[in-house]
């Protein structure tokens, strides 16, 4: 056990460290951010995976010490090199700016779709959980996939009660509707938000449904034929649903809740469509808001979401009888476990983003192919938004002329696709790709489904998933 | 051997216990950690720990358990969850690694089988489970058995005729389709009508079919092997009873190709290439049906109590072959 938890943690390391170590080596000349300011954020990572693993018990316990922990490894070393000023800025401006907004969307998401439950007796097999990943995945495009993550997760928990094999339904839940389905609209995914933001059309990402549709298709495909033999093997050991009641029974109680739903994406469209107004800007083009401390501001059009989602939330609570959330298994203790460890992922990856803010532009990357699997494959372990951004300002800066017309250039299409999708659909590879990835986790974890450990995960992504990009590449990005 | 049994399977049912209270407890509907029957579940569990006591499989079973207790709001109750969850965790911890002497013996299946040393109970009935391949007589044999036994006798037909009569019963049915046995095939592609698929699905909870078919004839079959003897033929029946731990006898009939050929040329009056055509065709549907649900068992000799090669003995000694075997265990228990 020792053993391939250390070979893990090696793995892993080698993984995180070695893109950065090379892009490193390749711009020694002008990279002022040191790389060992990254071992915090690995530190935490490895934690996050071998943690549950080996010390289940004192980590449940102990994780909010153990990212305080990291978070002052990379803090007073950071303070030390660019000093207090920078750092607390630096600090000040990832917990204001991203996690805040990040970490009120998802509660708020969370609040509310824990109102609504689901009453019925449909039981779950291969073509009902096809449907339900399907159906899961198109949603994700209208209402994010956090929101749709959250909406959709205890439905497909409660229809598959009665089996015993279902982590994998879950693995799949994540690839699809946690992850690829946020690619067609800017409401899906935060990268894309921060693209139509940048200028990118907000229907411009429907282009990319032939991605999608092929992505989706070979995995419902693969999900169908994996679910139909852990199905077989749930009734060969004599596992059945209760079909004693003659006719299907289908209800939703607390449904006026998606009221508060469309609340919350409102919100969101809000966040990206308020910057851009004249009314939310000063003569220079600043977007105005409440300053913090030396260029850390929290804007207005930020301030405005955060009310309404807390509001949306508040009257979700409000409105809602608490029966249904009893019935709904309804625990703070996913967000709670998200909470604790994005607040340390997103301050320890902060010099990672900013060496990857450094050296990003001068990596050489102008084939689709590169920026989908550059953009992908650090999207896996960091944010997917600045990771989106950087990769869309290094497209933007390469001169072309002619395709999306941007704040930050003119990015042909095909890179621009590349980019979105490596952003949106790598974030399934780990469990922290991509938030929804974890809350999904963690209340699959809390009702009786043996979800894979963090690289028990990876197995599923790496022997899935990277086989389907690889066939996008192909395809769509070569 | 027999007190660590007796320990495990009282811890067993601790476990089973202590979820179901946990989940009282959360108010949730979402499903519990184990959600199959009691007897089965606590079978499982007992087996799981004799197999392995503290080994992986079981320790991830009941963290499962704890998962949902530390969700529990009432802060009492947790604690006592908590308590009950770690006093089981240190009694399988406690127990020894291996139990007795090593023996070929399946402890759990062979408790199901009426001719072997444990001897049933007076509540429990003789259940005869054949399985045999096309043109075997394995039909005519369980038939004459039965008859001999003056017990029931159960194939395809009757169940589906029973299953029909239920259905209407619970009013659920107008049409009195059956699911024929010839006709299972689940990827055979079949002419698509959308009325009649969101009936079935409807009517079936969302489940194909041949699936929903086959859960009431599962529950059908359980509900007669507990209240009466019988001779069932096919239908995963010996599968069905060891999952459900309802005792039974269960035989795989078979013979050679060739002779299943020439008797099903003379009595189904076909040449010799539509015979073997025949036979090959039923035999692949008799797989693929056990197969699908039973998970790829049909015909391996490990899966069965006696498995008769029916050309060696014809269809009376054959029969007469059982009875000997059913017989000396009726004497035995005498």
């Amino acid at each position: 056990m020792k053993k391939k938890v250390l070979l893990a943690s090696i793995l892993l390391g080698v993984l995180i460290l070695c893109p950065m170590g090379v892009f490193a080596a390749e711009t020694t000349q002008t990279a002022s951010v040191p790389i060992w300011l990254c071992i915090p954020f690995a530190g935490l990572l490895l934690c996050i995976a071998i943690m549950p693993l080996v010390k289940g018990e004192w980590w449940e316990n102990h994780q909010p010490h153990a990212v305080i922990f990291w978070i002052l490894t990379m803090v007073i070393p950071f303070a030390i090199y660019y000093g207090a000023g920078q750092t607390v800025e630096t600090v000040l401006e990832c917990t204001v700016n991203d996690y805040l907004t990040f970490i009120i969307l998802l509660f708020g998401l969370f609040c509310v779709s824990g109102n609504i439950t689901m009453e019925g007796d449909f039981a779950g097999s291969p073509r009902i959980n096809v449907g339900l990943l399907a159906f899961g995945t198109i949603l994700a495009s209208c209402i994010g996939t956090t929101g749709a993550s959250m909406l959709m997760v205890r439905p497909v928990l409660k229809m598959n009660s009665w089996r015993k094999r279902k982590a994998h339904i879950m693995v799949f839940f994540i690839f699809l509707v946690s992850n690829m389905g946020g690619i067609l609209t800017p409401i899906g995914d935060p990268p894309l938000l921060m693209g139509f933001m940048r200028g990118v059309p907000f229907f411009w990402s429907l282009r990319l449904f032939p991605v999608l549709l092929f992505n989706m298709v070979i995995l419902l495909f693969i999900f169908y034929h994996v679910d139909k033999r852990m199905y077989r093997r749930d009734i060969a050991e004599g596992r059945k649903p209760d079909i004693s009641r003659p006719g299907t029974r289908f209800s939703i109680d607390g449904l006026h809740n998606l009221i508060f739903l469309v609340m919350i994406v409102g919100a969101v469209i809000l966040s990206g469509v308020l910057p851009g107004m004249a009314a939310f800007q000063d003569s220079a083009g600043n977007v105005l808001g409440i300053h913090i401390f030396g260029d850390v501001v929290l804007s207005f059009p930020s301030l405005i979401e955060i009310i309404i989602i807390l509001a949306a939330a508040f009257l979700s609570f409000k409105t809602t009888s608490k029966d249904i959330r009893t019935r709904n298994h309804f625990t703070w203790g996913a967000i709670r476990e998200v909470a604790v460890l994005f607040i340390g992922i997103f301050i320890t990856m902060q010099p990672a983003l900013m060496l990857l803010q450094q050296i990003g532009p001068n990596l050489g990357l102008n084939q689709p192919y590169q920026l989908f699997w550059a953009t992908g494959a650090l999207s896996s372990f960091l944010d997917n938004t600045p990771t989106y951004l950087v990769f869309l300002t290094t497209a933007g800066t390469l001169g072309f002329t002619s395709g999306i017309a941007t704040s930050l250039g003119t990015v042909p299409v095909h890179l621009l696709s590349a980019i979105s999708c490596g952003a949106v659909f790598m974030g399934a590879n780990t469990y922290i790709g991509n938030a929804p990835n974890f809350m999904v986790k963690s209340i699959s974890d809390e009702n009786g489904v043996n979800m894979p450990s963090f690289f028990g995960y990876m197995l599923w992504s790496v022997g899935i998933l990277v086989p389907v990009f690889l066939l996008d590449t192909l395809i769509f990005f070569l | 051997m027999q007190e660590n049994k007796e320990k495990c399977m009282e811890l067993a049912k601790r476990i089973y216990n202590l979820d179901e209270e946990v989940y009282s407890c959360v108010g949730s509907s979402l499903g519990r950690s184990f959600t199959g029957n009691k007897e089965s579940t606590i079978q499982n569990l007992c087996s799981l720990m004799l197999a392995k006591p503290g080994g992986h499989l079981l320790r991830s079973e009941l963290a499962l358990i704890s998962n949902m207790a530390r969700t529990i709001k009432d802060k009492t109750k947790r604690a006592q969850m908590m308590a009950e969850y770690d006093s089981i965790l240190k009694e399988i911890e406690s127990l020894p690694d291996t139990f007795g002497k090593v023996d070929i013996m399946d402890l759990s299946r062979a408790e199901l089988n009426p001719t072997a040393r444990k001897k049933l109970s007076e509540n429990d009935h003789l259940v005869i489970c054949i399985s045999r391949t096309q043109g075997s007589a394995g039909n005519d044999i369980g038939f004459e058995l039965a008859d001999d036994l003056h017990i029931n006798y159960y194939d395809v037909e009757i169940f589906n005729q029973v299953l029909t009569r239920l259905e209407a019963e619970k009013g659920s049915v107008n049409d009195t389709e059956t699911e024929h046995f010839e006709d299972f095939d689940k990827y055979r592609k079949r002419n698509f009508n959308l009325k009649k698929w969101f009936r079935e699905f409807n009517r079936y909870h969302g489940l194909p079919r041949q699936d929903a078919v086959f859960f009431n004839m599962s529950d059908l079959i359980c509900s007669l092997a507990k209240t009466e003897d019988c001779v069932i033929m096919g239908r995963c029946a010996d599968a069905i009873l060891t999952n459900n731990h309802i005792p039974h006898l269960s035989l795989f009939i078979s013979a050679p190709f060739s002779l299943r050929v020439q008797r099903i040329m003379a009595s189904k009056n076909m040449d010799l290439r539509h015979a073997s055509r025949f036979l090959k065709q039923m035999d692949r549907q008799h797989k693929k049906y056990y197969d699908f649900y039973s998970y790829g068992r049909w015909g391996h000799p490990e899966n069965y109590d006696l498995c008769i090669n029916s050309a060696n003995y014809g269809i009376r000694e054959t029969i007469d072959l059982i009875e000997r075997l059913i017989n000396r265990q009726k004497i035995q228990n005498h």
